[in-house]
């Protein structure tokens, strides 16, 4: 029976439903990453071709848009930005494993002969860590301890400053193909400058409208609603909805408005959407071609993760932890995939040509990232002994 | 094993520990990070000692043997100011108060060493509901004898500690109505309470300790949780009734009040201790654990009932000159500034409360305190 037949509106929640109870199972069976089972679920589905017209990609890509901001908002709730004035190293830390996954990552795919704008692109990409699945694997385990602090805000650092070179890449596009300056700054500068401005300006609205909570639960869905209108607004004026989504967390924490415990990962609803999310991103990513950007993709994945793990060990020490725990969290930085995909999607719906034309080169990596990066997280903070031993 | 003799140590000499919280500074849960702290600290020498403690969100850090206010306060804020910076390198809040207001005793996670492993597979629920902080105060004793006069003569003066170091009315992210909520987890255990009444060491040791231990239920006095007990090893009494304060400066005063007192029953200035001082032993702890400052108290002598308040105000008279042979007015000030005025720092955190009425945020001002002193 094709899914045609029985139409997007039971196909998908079809899909949701056997990758949730999919990810309960093994989760329970093996303690696999529940993240892994649903990417697994959406690539195979994408593999078959299931997944292909069963619902607009705009609506769909909005939606998981959403899913990711909301990881994105908690992620930046999460973060403290004054660790990195008492503890510098972090910060170094960040930015040198950025550009040494990015000098890597470019020099590696020239040995394969891709070509000088798509490996700009792939570089830029890679330094990326995706949010979605360090968050979901760091609660899954309710670890705690330097490992999981330093993954969660290299991890806000690497989304920041991939967004960033990104937004370089694109504004050197533009020089390069229309030979305009202006546009070129434009995009760069505007872009990531007008999208933090906006989750700033969310931050500090969004504590007014809590007033109107009367209870946790109301705080969650107060915020949940603001992250849903700042992606709608960010993707209205071609801004990035996840560096904005970044931003209102870390404003709504300087702020001080308490989320308490009940409330981490947006409760259902965040679990909803994290199932779609993942399902999504999977089913994106197509087979064909595959073989070709295997290679390449394993070869990018060893050298990024060989930069992760050298910064970090180079400065565990000096940054007050065990060479054990550094070369952890360099381990642990693994995913990028479900963001990698959205930033590509969304420069893509932009009108970055070179994001659609760079998917191919790229997709390998996504695919062995999509099942093995939150499964490199889960191993990483188990070794660390940062996991709560009745986790559930 | 027979309990070992009563050792050697100068009267009057003083050892504070304090057990402290970890938290995370985003959403100030309790945070396991004791571990990384730990290793941290390793890696130079630390002024004082610090141990690990049953769940990893905890630390005790414990002061060397001193005999004077500003030599104590001053290894106290030695180690403080030691452990504030390492916990900013590592991210971690770090903070004084005897519970945590909001925690859930589920979530904490057991420090790996036997001990701590035996313990929690013994008590179950109860050693991770014990995840309270106090402060402990080690009182030198010149003999066995001496320890058990001071312990019991002590019994009297047990509902000031708690009303003055008194900092956990919040538990399980409500107020308890109790200053201190702290002790009513530790009463839970089988083995809390008071000690046997004797003044013969010898009575102590080769009776009722090697009865106890014959019937197995204690191995060592470590596993008696008796609110004042003795420590043989170290030739002193240990009172233990104390919440951790929110201040260093607090548990200084603390201790040093308490030595005062010591110094002032030595001197033999009051009668005897008979078991008849126990009469009204419970009934005065309650009131201090509840009420604070503002609870009553029966004197056990003369039967007066006044407020706990009172009764710091007037021993603290007596002990005056006391604390000026001891060089420790300015402790004697601090704990008259505390009774008389500013409150204890329950109060404090209630106050802070009724402006943010947000449990975390207690946290918060918790850790500031530790820095800088209490928000005035």
């Amino acid at each position: 029976m094709s899914l045609d037949a029985i139409g997007p509106f039971v196909a998908w929640p079809l899909m949701l439903l056997a990758a949730w109870i999919a990810g309960e199972y093994l989760f329970r069976r093996w303690q696999l990453p529940r993240v892994c089972t649903y990417g697994a679920v959406g690539l195979m589905l994408g593999g078959i071709g299931l997944s292909q017209g069963v619902a607009s990609r705009e609506t769909q890509g909005f939606m998981a848009n959403v899913a990711l901001s909301l990881t994105l908002f908690e992620l930046g709730y999460r973060i403290n930005p004054r660790w990195f004035r008492h503890n510098p190293w972090v910060l170094i830390a960040g930015i040198a494993q950025a550009l040494l996954t990015f000098g890597a990552v470019f020099w590696v795919a020239g040995r394969f002969d891709v070509a000088i704008d798509h490996r700009l692109v792939l570089a830029a990409l890679c330094v990326a860590t995706s949010p979605a699945a360090v968050i979901r694997v760091t609660h899954e385990l309710r670890s705690a301890g330097q490992v999981t602090e330093r993954l969660l805000h290299l991890c806000a650092l690497n989304c920041l400053i991939a967004v960033l070179l990104l937004k370089l890449v694109v504004g050197y596009w533009h020089l390069e193909t229309s030979g305009d300056l202006g546009k070129a700054a434009f995009d760069s500068i505007y872009v990531i400058g007008l999208s933090l401005v906006a989750g700033a300006v969310f931050g500090v609205i969004a504590p007014v409208l809590n007033r109107f909570a009367t209870s946790s639960q109301s705080t969650t869905v107060t915020f949940a609603i603001a992250v849903l209108l700042l992606s709608g607004v960010a993707l209205g004026l071609h801004l990035s909805p996840l560096l904005a989504a970044l931003a209102f967390g870390a404003v709504a924490r300087e702020r001080r408005i308490m989320l308490s415990h009940a409330e981490r990962n947006f409760g259902a609803l965040g679990d909803v959407l994290t199932v779609f999310l993942f399902v999504f991103v999977g089913s994106l990513l197509s087979w064909t071609g595959l073989l070709t950007s295997l290679l390449l993709g394993v070869s990018v994945l060893l050298v990024r993760t060989a930069s992760h793990t050298l910064v970090n060990l180079g400065i565990a020490r000096a940054s007050g932890t065990t060479f054990r725990k550094g070369a952890l969290t360099g381990f642990a930085l693994m995913p990028m995939s479900a963001f990698a995909v959205l930033l590509l999607e969304e420069s893509r719906s932009y009108g970055f040509d070179l994001a659609r034309d760079s998917l191919p080169f790229i997709v390998g990596l996504l695919m062995l990232l999509e099942v093995l990066g939150p499964l490199a997280t889960q191993r990483a903070l188990l070794l660390a002994r940062e996991t709560h031993p009745e986790g559930n | 094993m027979p309990l070992q003799a009563f050792g050697k140590s100068a009267a009057l000499s003083l050892g504070v520990e304090l057990e402290l919280q970890l938290v995370n500074p985003v959403d100030y849960d309790l945070t396991s990070a004791s571990t990384d702290l730990l290793e941290l600290l390793s890696r130079k020498p630390f002024p004082g000692t610090v141990t690990p403690e049953m769940t990893q969100s905890m630390i005790e850090i414990a002061t060397g043997i001193l005999t004077e206010h500003a030599p104590l306060l001053a290894e106290l804020r030695g180690m403080r100011d030691t452990l504030v910076s390492a916990c900013d390198r590592l991210n971690i809040g770090i903070a004084g108060g005897g519970t945590h207001p909001f925690q859930r005793w589920s979530e904490q996670r057991v420090f790996d060493k036997p001990r701590y492993r035996e313990i929690s597979q013994l008590y179950g629920y109860l050693a991770k509901q014990f995840t309270v902080f106090g402060q402990h105060v080690h009182v030198g004793c010149a003999s066995g004898d001496d320890a058990l006069f001071l312990l019991h003569s002590l019994s009297r003066y047990v509902p000031h500690f708690i009303a003055l170091s008194a900092s956990s009315p919040f538990f399980q992210g409500v107020d308890t109505m109790f200053d201190s909520a702290r002790l009513n987890s530790v009463f839970a255990f089988p083995l809390s309470g008071r000690a046997p009444f004797t003044l013969s060491w010898d009575d102590f040791a080769n009776n009722y300790f090697t009865k106890m231990e014959a019937t197995g239920v204690v191995k060592s006095m470590k596993d008696f949780y008796w609110d004042i007990r003795p420590k043989p090893e170290y030739g002193t009494i240990e009172l233990r009734v104390c919440d951790t304060p929110l201040t260093v400066e607090r548990a200084a005063a603390l201790a040093c009040y308490l030595q005062a007192i010591c110094r002032r029953l030595l001197d033999r200035a009051e009668p005897e201790p008979t078991e008849d001082d126990y009469l009204v032993y419970t009934f005065n702890r309650f009131q201090a654990c509840r009420f604070g400052l503002d609870g009553t108290m029966v004197d056990p002598r003369t039967r007066e009932s006044l407020t706990i308040r009172e009764d710091i105000l007037a021993t603290l008279r007596h002990v005056e000159s006391h604390g000026a042979v001891l060089q420790s007015l300015p402790a004697l000030e601090e704990i008259e500034r505390c009774a008389a005025r500013d409150g204890n720092h329950a109060t404090h955190l209630r106050r802070v409360f009724d402006e943010t009425h947000n449990v975390q945020s207690l946290v918060q001002e918790s850790t500031r305190a530790l820095r800088h002193g209490p928000r005035v």
